[in-house]
């Protein structure tokens, strides 16, 4: 199983991937799968009847919309970035997090690198592959660079503005 | 002026460190420049025809004396002594070093500088009325809003990997120095009836290969939503903001091929469903913003000065420079001057390193220590007391900044073109060194009048051609230098896009084809038109003559 | 005939592939490649350098003087300088080979750029 990085909220740790990625011209094997959102319509409710973790893969054009009713049966959201620059994946995330208060696992998944971690943690992914060989502590160290944010996100971090309102209290 | 507090500091040094480390990845081959070149562009650092360029921010184009000093040490320091002032009120310098970035970073950073998202796919400097607090007619000082933007847009996690790069523009004033019509959102503050502060938010302008001017989306939105507003644009364009195409990825495909409405329905929607509280600034932040822009404490002066009207008398020369380059202050006794960077022949925007010391040392001394860049590439000196501006003009002149044509013919705009920038298809410095000596004479430039000449060495149009009174495009016809002018462009509030004038002309002929439309300007026109109104009234006709006939 | 170009990483600078096999500052020390074969298995070979040189390519070339110069204008550009300023770039080495450059085919092009130069 390929090694995945799990963000802790304070760190990443190495975490096994119990899910197996599914192509869409694949049989499903047992256990927990990861589908395509094409597949999860046509598939989803049968898996899931069968007792099954099941994953959605949303790639970077396709809209988290389509899945919002499903999202409490949904143990994890697999985001694809077909490139690292396509940044759909990132609204895609905070979408799911903030709009449908989604509490299962984002995962990013595609062109993964250590130097965007800092944007995708900030966006709600807490699960990683990255494509660059990355290692936990290596992710972790991106992650702390900035001792500051400006704007909220997804990973409850206080924004510059609290920081100093808290300051002029203090 | 804001100063960056603890925060803001750690926030570059924490960039800094950042870079400094993605720097050493790429340079010992752990990135490749695919990978780098992103992460480079961030920070502002471009590859081009001979070297990196940095483009340093100037957000919405103010500087202190100590900031622009700091600029004219690293131009003589890392650079060849020079910088060059663009179109997004940013200055570039043309020769560095990768090696150099870094340091050249922390350098900034000292004095609150630094090259944040000047490139890149990303929200980008926001651009301001460069009179912003000097001036009487604005509604609110364009400033505050471009730095709350700002901050709000500095790594955002969500909106750092655009379809393309997104530029924002705020003006105060109905009279729009900003040109905000042609920016992917420009922002116009003003009062409604009810006297509340907000914004006209107009989205899909721009210039570049299919040039638009930008629709309003929301004729009012309420100041304080101004961020969650923006949080709803940007998200739309980032999920449907074409990919496929470099030429069709600006937000101005989307809006048009949405329609304004149908694109302001979507942005509605979003923002509707948007917790606006989590995006938008408490109060307390917003009036932390403002007062650092509050108004100066200026002096109580008559609004005359006897000694600025008997310099003026003794002086034509400093008469004309007051004429064409000193603007009416909000205050009384008050003045805001424009400092040329475009003396004939030399390169338009370029600013020695000693002529930074020099009008730092100015403005320091008589502009209450605020200097401005407008896109137009000369430098303001927003706050000179009447009773100074002789002093300042002295000064001025002995650093040969004191060139008096503000918004005349020689007051050019060019990009860097095909001798810097890899992206050219041809030169547009020497065009414009070769069209303003041919006006060298000031009596007769400013005989001419206002006159907004635009060249622009590609179709990303960085020299505005499109909305110049003259519009000049270089264009590679069969690895020659051939040049599309157009005619009729403005960038004012009653936005134009120019006229094609015919077809492009051979490098050598663009110069005299300038100075025949000129003298048609001259034999056509009517009591106080400027050149722009006389070519709304004759359209092209007589122009194309004139130039056409001479290239037969 | 060909030569092959891109900037070298640490600085920036224009170079172009030499006739050791290095990365060389000067025009006139390019190695030149009548054989496309030859060409294309440098540029090969160099964009697999990626702590060397930056997007290497290769460039079209022709005789002038009795030396080479790069077809296009632009390629002319980086193996000179920015004609905007005659005191910055490659040009002000001087001699034969620059002369060689400024003469290449596009020479109304560069005289003009002589005539524009205003020396302060």
């Amino acid at each position: 199983m390929p090694t995945l990085i799990r963000w802790t909220g304070q760190r990443g740790e190495p975490m096994e991937d119990p899910f197996t990625a599914v192509a869409d011209e694949d049989f499903i094997p047992r256990g927990d799968v990861i589908i395509s959102l094409q597949r999860f319509h046509n598939e989803g409710q049968r898996l899931l009847a069968e007792g099954r973790k099941v994953g959605v893969r949303i790639e970077a054009n396709e809209q988290v919309e389509d899945i919002a009713a499903d999202l409490p049966n949904i143990a994890v959201v697999a985001l694809a970035f077909p490139k690292f620059l396509q940044g759909q994946p990132y609204s895609s995330a905070r979408i799911l997090r903030e709009r449908y208060r989604y509490q299962g696992e984002i995962r990013a998944v595609g062109d993964v690198l250590r130097e965007q971690a800092g944007f995708m943690i900030r966006c709600g992914f807490d699960v990683f592959a990255p494509a660059d060989g990355a290692s936990p502590a290596e992710w972790t160290h991106v992650a702390h660079r900035f001792r500051h944010v400006y704007q909220r996100a997804e990973d409850g971090r206080e924004p510059a503005f609290e920081e100093r309102k808290a300051e002029r209290v203090s | 002026m804001y100063r960056y507090d603890a925060i803001d500091k750690e926030m570059l040094a924490d960039r800094v460190a950042e870079f400094r480390e993605q720097c050493a990845r790429r340079l010992a081959g752990e990135l490749t420049e695919d990978q780098f070149k992103r992460i480079r562009l961030m920070n502002g650092l471009y590859l081009q025809l001979h070297a990196y360029m940095l483009r340093i921010a100037i957000p919405y184009g103010a500087l202190t004396s100590k900031q622009l000093r700091k600029l004219g040490y690293i131009a003589k320091t890392y650079d060849k002594g020079y910088g060059h002032f663009t179109t997004r009120t940013n200055i570039q310098m043309h020769w560095i070093k990768l090696k150099d970035a870094p340091d050249i970073l922390d350098h900034l950073a000292e004095v609150g500088m630094h090259a944040i998202q000047t490139s890149g796919n990303d929200i980008r400097n926001i651009t301001a009325d460069p009179h912003a607090g000097a001036n009487a007619e604005e509604a609110d000082d364009p400033r505050v809003w471009a730095e709350v933007v700002r901050q709000w847009s500095t790594f955002h996690p969500e909106f750092s990997f655009l379809p393309r790069k997104f530029k924002i523009a705020v003006t105060g004033s109905p009279q729009d120095r900003a040109a905000t019509k042609v920016y992917d959102i420009g922002l116009r503050i003003h009062r409604n009836e009810g006297g509340e502060l907000g914004f006209e938010v107009m989205v899909g302008g721009g210039l570049g290969r299919k040039p638009y001017l930008g629709p309003t989306i929301r004729e009012h939105l309420p100041a304080r939503s101004l961020l969650s507003y923006l949080q709803a644009i940007l998200r739309v364009y980032n999920r449907y903001g074409r990919r496929d195409d470099i030429w069709k990825a600006r937000i101005k495909m989307l809006v048009a091929s949405l329609g304004a409405e149908g694109f302001a329905r979507e942005v509605e929607a979003e923002w509707e469903a948007t917790d606006q509280a989590k995006v938008d600034l408490p109060d307390e932040e917003l009036a932390r913003i403002r007062a650092a822009f509050a108004p100066r404490d200026f002096q109580s002066l008559p609004a005359t000065s006897a000694s600025f009207e008997a310099a003026k008398k003794a002086d034509p020369a400093f008469a004309r420079f007051c004429r064409n380059n000193v603007k009416p202050h909000k205050i009384p006794g008050y003045a805001i001057v424009d400092v040329s960077l475009k003396k004939p022949g030399e390169t338009p925007g370029d600013c020695q390193h000693w002529q930074m010391d020099i009008v730092a040392d100015i403005g320091e001394r008589y502009s209450m220590d605020e200097i401005r860049v407008s896109y137009e590439q000369n430098l303001i000196l927003p706050h000179v007391k009447l009773d100074d501006l002789h002093a300042v003009w002295k000064a001025l002149a002995a650093g040969e900044l004191a060139t008096p044509n503000r918004g005349l013919v020689t007051d050019i705009i060019a990009c860097p073109g095909l001798d810097y920038c890899a992206l050219a298809n041809a030169r547009a410095i020497p065009i414009a060194q070769q069209i303003a000596l041919k006006f060298t004479d000031p009596a007769k430039a400013e005989l001419i009048g206002e006159l907004g000449v635009k060249i622009s060495g590609c179709i990303n149009a960085c020299g505005h051609h499109h909305v110049g009174t003259i519009g000049i495009l270089g264009v590679d016809k069969k690895g020659e230098e051939f040049y599309q002018v157009t005619l009729g462009g403005s960038p004012e509030a009653n936005a134009t896009l120019g006229q094609v004038l015919g077809p492009a002309l051979p490098a050598a002929k663009v110069a005299d084809a300038v100075e025949h439309m000129v003298d048609v300007y001259l034999r056509e026109r009517r009591d106080g038109e400027r050149f722009l109104d006389t070519f709304r009234r004759t359209g092209v006709a007589p122009f194309k003559e004139a130039v056409y006939a001479d290239a037969h | 005939m060909k030569a092959l170009t891109g900037n070298r990483l640490g600085d920036g600078e224009a170079v172009f592939l030499g006739r050791a096999g290095d990365w060389v500052p000067r025009f006139a020390d390019a190695e030149l490649f009548e054989d496309e074969a030859a060409a294309l298995a440098a540029e090969a070979h160099a964009k697999s350098q990626i702590t060397v040189v930056v997007d290497p390519y290769l460039i079209d070339v022709i005789p002038s003087d009795d030396a080479w110069a790069p077809l296009s204008f632009r390629e002319r550009v980086r193996a000179l300088g920015p004609t905007n300023k005659p005191e910055h770039g490659k040009k002000t080495e001087g001699g034969e080979a620059i002369e060689a450059l400024l003469h290449a085919h596009g020479a109304a092009r560069s005289k003009g750029r002589v005539e524009l130069i205003r020396r302060k």
